[in-house]
């Protein structure tokens, strides 16, 4: 069933994405590709469709039509075994989304031991250890629901992160915090991309976009209207629409 | 400090409300001597003791209206504390303990009366051969000759309500996981087929069960399985013995709430957050996984007041059955109306125990789901105060008081 991919060819490829909420078109025809490694983040105003083309990279959003490449395999073909490529794609929400009726450490362990991926010494030492790279091994036994925002975050990020994926995604991951704990979570973000962890992140953080992407895409209105590398994108974009959204963050 | 000793402090501390507040006690005490004594009054033979103690409230009343005059007359400042000699500390102290005798005088009349009253008031009813014609005396009697059948229907409709709603919440689980599935994209035609089919059982079901009255439903339960079993060559006794009224009911209450139930269980998983869903997918579990690891322990939990209610509701809807001739309180009390002929004081008594019944449990019902809605987290350090051990769950508020119960019929 798995082909096997060109190392040397991108991750995740987008083809043609089109997805439509009722009449409105909210991703028109969209192409982009994400290769090993590398740290994407997609701008835009909101209601542009950033978060939509997040979600339906791992299939939380069905497309109309197009095509998501990931390992050989069409996420977005019709009947695909959505659970088995979902293990390889961590996500990370603006809400956080802890299991609440868990602890920290079931909220990491939940994943791995019921995919069988690993024994549950295994799965807590995994957890542990990830635990302890965000900085919250102390919590392991805490409700999830007694941790602040930042704490949860964080949790949220250890727990895709315990299922070793190839490929991570963040859908506003700081939007929901206070200003003074928007760091804590990026700080861990910082670390995972310079480990070389391959990343999709949809943010308003666009000093972070800056300094941690390889790659920026703005999106306007469904569609993909710039894309390159961060230097070009905040110093001198092509488009006006662009250079409007950009002044309004770049002026602070 | 209680409320109580709050009260008293009040009271003893300052001795006009003595006066004002004794004298009240004192007038109840004077009604409760004009009333007739019963056969086992014991102030019977101790007439002057009770004229004693008739004065001795009456005399009280008067001291106190003179005292109230006397502070009527001298309200300005201070002038009632100087002039009066109610006000003066040996008399103060007179009337404090004068206070507790009318008190004692009071409560002893009380006892006299109404407790003595109404023991006097079984007692003969109890000896009598025929139904007394005073409200109480007929209660007393007609539950003196039939609380053996009595207790046995209370018990039948303990037994009814406490099984029904047991099975019909294991049915409720099962039906609600058949209602609550969506076809997911790795499912094959097979699985699309049948969860499609289960989805709609359920709807089904649920729609025809509750839109239905229950007296209706058991009626036709019973009669189709007796129907079936006599078709199948059995003699009436013979059916007597598996499929008895009882049998039929606890079907039919059982399959009747499961549809209520599966309703409340849908409510308390639908409330649960979407994220939470979408966080146990995006890892890679399967829609069934989420569900059992994720979700459902959590709509369980929003769902347990109104789970719980459905114990009070199935306890006082279980007197429909009677209709089919379950042996259950409302049967039973039908039948003692039929000798007795006495339907008020009979239907009374009926209200009455199921209003103990639901009382009693809506109020085990209140101490189990607040046991349930605290759950112990051992916890073994933490840096900053956030983390506390154990978590209440938002619906800690699991009082089921009685007007709150929803659906007064089906």
């Amino acid at each position: 069933m798995s082909a096997p991919i060109n190392a040397a060819g991108p991750l995740i490829r987008v083809e043609n994405l089109r997805k439509s909420f009722g009449s409105h078109l909210v991703l028109r025809d969209i192409d982009f590709a994400v290769n090993r490694g590398e740290v994407v983040t997609i701008i835009g105003a909101s209601g542009s469709g950033k978060s939509t083309l997040l979600r339906c990279m791992n299939l939380l959003e069905t497309p109309d039509s197009g095509h998501i490449w990931f390992h050989g395999e069409d996420l977005a073909a019709d009947r695909v075994n959505i659970n088995r490529l979902r293990e390889r794609i961590g996500m990370v929400f603006q809400s956080f989304n802890l299991f609440n009726n868990k602890n920290v450490l079931d909220n990491c362990t939940l994943a791995p031991i019921t995919l069988k991926k690993m024994g549950r010494d295994e799965a807590e030492a995994e957890a542990r250890r990830n635990l302890e790279a965000v900085g919250l091994l102390e919590f392991v036994n805490a409700p999830a629901t007694s941790l602040s925002g930042g704490q949860k975050q964080r949790v949220a990020i250890a727990r895709a992160l315990c299922m070793k994926p190839d490929l991570m995604l963040f859908d506003e991951p700081t939007s929901a915090l206070d200003p003074e704990i928007v760091g804590e979570v990026l700080n861990v973000m910082h670390d995972l991309a310079a480990e070389g962890m391959t990343m999709v992140v949809v943010t308003h953080e666009m000093a972070f976009a800056k300094s941690v992407s390889d790659k920026v895409v703005f999106m306007d209105q469904g569609v993909i209207t710039e894309q390159g590398g961060p230097q070009e994108m905040f110093t001198s974009p092509r488009l006006p629409r662009t250079r409007e959204f950009l002044s309004r963050y770049l002026e602070d | 400090m209680t409320r109580l000793s709050k009260l008293t402090s009040f009271i003893v501390d300052d001795h006009r409300y003595v006066l004002l507040g004794t004298s009240v006690v004192a007038a109840i005490g004077v009604w409760f001597s004009m009333q007739r004594r019963s056969p086992m009054s014991f102030l019977r033979g101790a007439y002057a003791v009770e004229v004693a103690m008739y004065w001795l409230l009456v005399a009280w009343l008067a001291v106190s209206a003179v005292a109230l005059v006397w502070k009527l007359t001298h309200w300005e400042g201070d002038a009632y504390e100087r002039t009066s000699p109610f006000a003066r500390p040996a008399a103060r102290t007179a009337e404090r303990l004068c206070s507790y005798a009318v008190c004692a005088v009071t409560a002893a009349l009380v006892v006299d009366r109404a407790a003595m009253g109404f023991l006097s008031v079984v007692s003969q009813s109890l000896a009598q051969d025929k139904n007394p014609s005073d409200f109480l005396g007929s209660i007393v009697y007609m539950l003196d000759k039939s609380y053996g059948i009595i207790g046995r229907g209370v018990l039948t409709t303990v037994g009814l309500s406490v099984f029904g709603t047991l099975i019909a919440f294991v049915l409720a689980i099962l039906l609600v996981f058949l209602r609550i599935q969506t076809i997911d994209r790795s499912d094959n035609d097979a699985v699309r087929f049948l969860k499609a089919a289960g989805c709609g059982f359920a709807k089904v079901y649920s729609t025809v069960v509750r839109g239905t009255p229950m007296m209706v439903q058991g009626m036709l339960i019973y009669f189709a399985g007796f129907g079936l079993l006599r078709n199948s060559g059995m003699s009436v006794t013979e059916i007597g013995m598996v499929w008895s009224t009882f049998v039929a009911g606890l079907v039919t209450i059982s399959l009747n709430s499961t549809a209520y139930m599966m309703e409340v269980l849908r409510g308390g998983i639908e409330a649960v957050d979407l994220g939470q869903t979408e966080a146990a997918r995006s890892l890679g579990l399967s829609q069934w996984q989420a569900m059992i690891k994720v979700v459902f322990p959590q709509g369980i939990k929003n769902a347990i007041p109104a789970l719980s209610n459905e114990l009070v509701v199935n306890i006082k809807d279980s007197s429909v059955l009677s209709v089919i001739g379950v042996f259950d309180l409302m049967f039973v009390t039908k039948t003692v109306v039929g000798i007795y002929f006495k339907q008020v004081e009979l239907y009374v008594v009926a209200a009455l125990c199921y209003l103990c019944l639901t009382m009693a449990a809506s109020w085990l019902l209140g101490r189990f789901a607040r046991r349930l809605s605290v759950e112990p987290a051992p916890l073994l350090s933490t840096s900053d105060g956030t983390a506390t051990v154990g978590t209440v769950s938002s619906m800690s508020s699991t009082e089921l008081s009685l007007d709150a119960q929803r659906k007064g019929g089906r």
